[in-house]
Order: C-alpha cells, then structure tokens, then sequence
C-alpha cells in the first residue's frame, strides 16, 4: 500500500473512531435550561478557539460578542444570553 | 421573468415569514407591550455600539523547493511571509439588541479585499437573517478556522480554504435549535455565484465574479447551505454537512450557458479532555462537480478540435492537536503541539490538473487566549499533469515562524 493511502486512512479512521467512542461512553445527558452560565461558557466557546477570559471586555462589548458569537457558533438565544450575563459577571 | 418572481418570492418569504413568526410569538399582551418598550429604548440612539476588534498575522517563512529533482538555487530562500500576511481590522455595530453590522475589511500585502460586509438581524431563537458580502457556509473551515489566531498552523490546508471561493453577496438565514439534549443548526444562503472559468489556462475551473474581472451573467442565484448536529450534550462533537448548486455558466456564451456546479462538504469538530490534556480534532471533505464541457482544443495540431474531461476537484484535511491545559506548570501549559495532513486533487484530464499533499507539524505558544506563536514545519508535494500527460514534480518544505493576534 502507498504510504499516501496509509495516511489517509490513519486520519480517516482517527477522525471517525474517537468521537463515536465517546457517544458511548462519555454521553451525559443535561439540557442546556440546567446548566449554568459559566458551564455553557466552557463547552461552546472552545469549539473554535481558546474560551476568553471574562476580562477581556466590557459589558456592554460582550453584548456585542455575544450576537458575533451567537451568529458563528449558532447558538439558542438562551445559551448566548447565559453565556452574556455570565461573562458581564451577572 | 419567471425566474425574477421566483426570486422575488422567495425573498420576500424569507424576510415575511419570520416578521410573522414574530408577531405571532408576541401575542401576549402585557410582557409585549413591556418587550416592546424595552426593544424601543434599546433602539434609540444612545443603544449604538460600536467596537473594534481584528486581527493580524506576520511572520517568516524558510523555503527549500526541488523541482523534479533538482534543487532551486540558492538551496533555501529565507523571507518574511507574504502568504500567510494578514491585517484585518473588523469592525462591529451593535444596534440595541438584535441588529449588528460587521465589516471586516483585510490587507493581504497585495491588495485589500473584504471578508465581511454584511448586517444581521437576529429575530428570533433560531432564526438569524443576513444580508450583504459573508462567507459562505460551506464546511467549516473558512467561516471558523481560517482567523490565524484561530488556526494552529501557519498556514490554509491547500484547496480546502479557498475552494469553492469563499465569499459572496446575498442573504443568509441561520439558528441553532435545542433538540432535547442534543443541538442542532442550520444555515442556508443565496447568493449570486460562480462562473466557469474558460481562458485556455484554467478551463473548467470556478471563480468568483467578484473582484476577478468577470460579470455574473447569469441571472440564476447559487444555494449554500450547512447544517450540523451536535449528538453529545456537552457540545464537544459537531459534525456538519453542507451542499452548494449553483449555474456557472455564462449567458453570452453559448457553449457553457447550461453549466452547473455541485458541490459536497462533511465537516467534524471534536474536543476531548484526556486528563490534562485537551485534545481538538478537526477535519473537513470537499467535493466539487462541475458539469461536464467542451472546451476549444489549445494545442496548435488540433485547432479547431475541443476537449473535456471529468471535472471534479476533491479535497480534504484533518487536524489534530494537543495542549495540556489543566496542568500546573503554567509556561508547560501554553504549549499546543499541532498536526495535520491535507490532499488536494483537482480534474483528471484538465490543463490544470494536480495532486496536492501537504504535511503540517506545528509547535504552538499561546501568549493569550487570542495570540499566539506558531513554529510549523510543513512539506508540499505536488504533481502536475496537462490533458492527462504527467508534468513537473515539486517537493518543498517550509520552516514558518509566525505570530498572529486577534485584538
Ligand atoms: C463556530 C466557531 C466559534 C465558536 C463556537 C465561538 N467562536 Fe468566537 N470567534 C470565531 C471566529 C471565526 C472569530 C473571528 C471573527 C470572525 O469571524 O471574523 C471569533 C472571534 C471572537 C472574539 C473576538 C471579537 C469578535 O467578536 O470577533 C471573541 C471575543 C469571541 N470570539 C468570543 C467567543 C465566545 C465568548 C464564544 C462562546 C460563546 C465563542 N467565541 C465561540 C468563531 C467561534
């Protein structure tokens, strides 16, 4: 076999396997009503880059972060204002 | 003309109907009347917002390419990065609470272009609708993961980012919907599309009218759309699907005027913490079809003669990298090692036909949440053919030292 195959596979199978293991095994079950701002924070933010520290901006600028945010990570309305009121430190 | 009502109607249905949704959600006399209070005081003119934020990326980059086996001259070039460049500043516009204007235009060393134009409008839970210059949503590797503060390489995986081009008018709905304990998405856009390139160079191939010379001539618009599930209830797993058909053919001409393109995106998104370590994986698989067309034969002995070819470009990357975020020593934490492997395969048969491997490894340091320092050493390999015949074979490698900011 070419080792271009080889790789490919390699990712192929990394990218396939290790999320589906963890649907068996890691699956909490929690809606987001039950869950906290801070926690909301944590899971979704990281998605794409590094979770931003609650200091970064002022309220009224997280506001506005909270719609850019809402609108690339497609976030519920409720998730976006927890995750809002949270950062403001509400 | 019916095409034009069509259009209008769909359009037309898209802005009504969630203005309905609206109205019919607020039926509730008193909180409507103190919602609408509230949204009135948000929306007059001391509720402006404005704020600037954006990004830079510089950095240096050491070169050693061999062409069919034979070293360039000097053996390594050495150069600060006019690829990977980037100063984007971006500027947002929030008007009280449920509009935002975003404008980001971007210098690249060469010219300034825009990668965001555009005014969303956010309606209600699950229903964002926008309007103006965007990124498509089509995988998710140019609207998420293209920001080189966000990326963990130096640089784009070849033919993923910029195929099919990234950026276009139109108007875009999109939300995010609970499902149970899972979540949901959707985004779909409209916008005005490609055209088939048929210069004799890159004949068969897709560009983006905009800013490259060409008009769109064809009064059919393109559909974009993604959706994506996330299964586990702590949001770590996202995988997405998207779709894009559009007609790239050119009125005025009649032998490409029915060309249709088709294409296919998987996207995944994974993060795990194992221990100490979080783990983030990333990967992305593109199909492009365009219709099959009859090109004017450029080799001299058959003029007069065309050619075609099976024109279908697939691409794809996966990345995976690791941080040990939760450990104590806090220089050892700022540490991100980085892989990842991209192929990138363009038509069979076409006079810019290639297969492309990039291979990057990348040690990353994170000053901040939002800058980082990044040592990638990547290699590229790349063999070309024309109308089938194999052509030269090039092999670099690249050793890039970059920083990149978002501020
Ligand atoms: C789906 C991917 C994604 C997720 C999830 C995400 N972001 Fe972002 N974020 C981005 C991108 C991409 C940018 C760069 C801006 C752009 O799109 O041009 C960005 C930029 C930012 C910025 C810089 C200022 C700005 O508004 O552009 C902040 C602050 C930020 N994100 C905060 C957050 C927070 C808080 C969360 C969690 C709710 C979050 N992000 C979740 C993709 C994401």
């Amino acid at each position: 076999m070419k080792t271009k195959t080889i790789k490919m596979l390699i990712v192929a199978i990394a990218i396939i396997a290790i999320p589906l293991s963890s649907l068996v095994t890691g699956c909490v079950s929690a809606k987001v009503a039950a869950k906290s701002g801070s926690q909301l924070w944590s899971e979704n933010c990281r998605r794409c880059h590094n979770t931003p520290p609650a200091n970064t901006f002022s309220g009224e600028q997280w506001e506005t972060v909270g719609l850019h945010m809402q609108s690339r990570a497609l976030l519920t309305d409720l998730e976006r204002d927890k995750i809002v009121n949270f950062l403001k430190g509400e | 003309m019916k095409k034009v009502i069509t259009f209008f109607g769909l359009a037309l249905g898209i802005v009504l109907f969630p203005a309905g949704a609206k109205i019919f959600a607020q039926s509730n006399t008193d909180s409507t009347l103190y919602k609408l209070q509230q949204e009135v005081n948000s929306l007059k003119s001391g509720e402006n917002h404005f704020m600037v934020a954006g990004l830079t990326t510089f950095g240096f980059v050491s070169s050693s390419i061999k062409t069919n086996g034979k070293l360039q001259n000097p053996a390594r070039t050495n150069s600060f990065d006019g690829d990977n460049f980037e100063f984007s500043p971006m500027m947002l516009w929030r008007h009280g609470k449920k509009l935002l204007l975003e404008f980001e235009p971007s210098f690249d060393g060469n010219q300034i272009g825009v990668n965001w134009a555009c005014a969303s409008y956010f309606v209600t839970n699950g229903l964002i609708i926008r309007a103006g210059y965007f990124v498509l949503p089509f995988g998710m590797y140019n609207k998420r993961l293209a920001a080189g503060w966000i990326d963990k390489v130096a640089t784009d995986p070849i033919g993923v980012a910029d195929l099919p081009p990234a950026s276009d008018w139109g108007v875009e709905v999109e939300g995010g919907l609970q499902l149970g304990s899972m979540k949901a998405s959707y985004d779909v856009a409209l916008t005005t599309g490609y055209q088939i390139v048929h210069d004799g160079a890159q004949d068969g191939a897709l560009q983006n009218p905009n800013g490259s010379g060409l008009t769109d001539n064809n009064n059919n618009k393109m559909v974009t759309g993604r959706v994506s599930l996330l299964p586990i209830a702590n949001s770590s797993l996202e995988i997405g699907f998207s779709g894009q058909y559009g007609n790239v053919g050119d009125t005025n001409d009649s032998l490409y005027k029915n060309a249709t393109s088709m294409a296919y995106a998987v996207d995944l998104t994974y993060l795990a913490d194992l221990g100490p370590l979080l783990l983030n994986i990333k990967g992305q698989y593109n199909v492009i079809n365009v219709s099959k067309q009859a090109f004017p034969s450029t080799d001299s002995t058959s003029a007069g003669k065309t050619y075609t070819f099976s024109n279908t470009t697939t691409s794809y990357f996966g990345q995976v990298s690791l941080r040990p975020v939760a450990i104590h020593n806090k220089i050892l934490r700022n540490f991100e090692l980085a892989f990842r492997y991209t192929d990138f395969m363009t038509p069979k048969g076409s006079l810019w036909e290639q297969n492309t491997t990039q291979t990057s490894i990348g040690l990353d340091y994170w000053l901040s949440w939002r800058s980082i320092l990044k040592l990638t050493y990547e290699t590229v390999n790349t063999n070309n053919f024309k109308l089938g015949k194999a052509g030269d074979v090039t092999k670099a490698n690249y050793i890039y030292l970059q920083y990149s900011v978002q501020f």
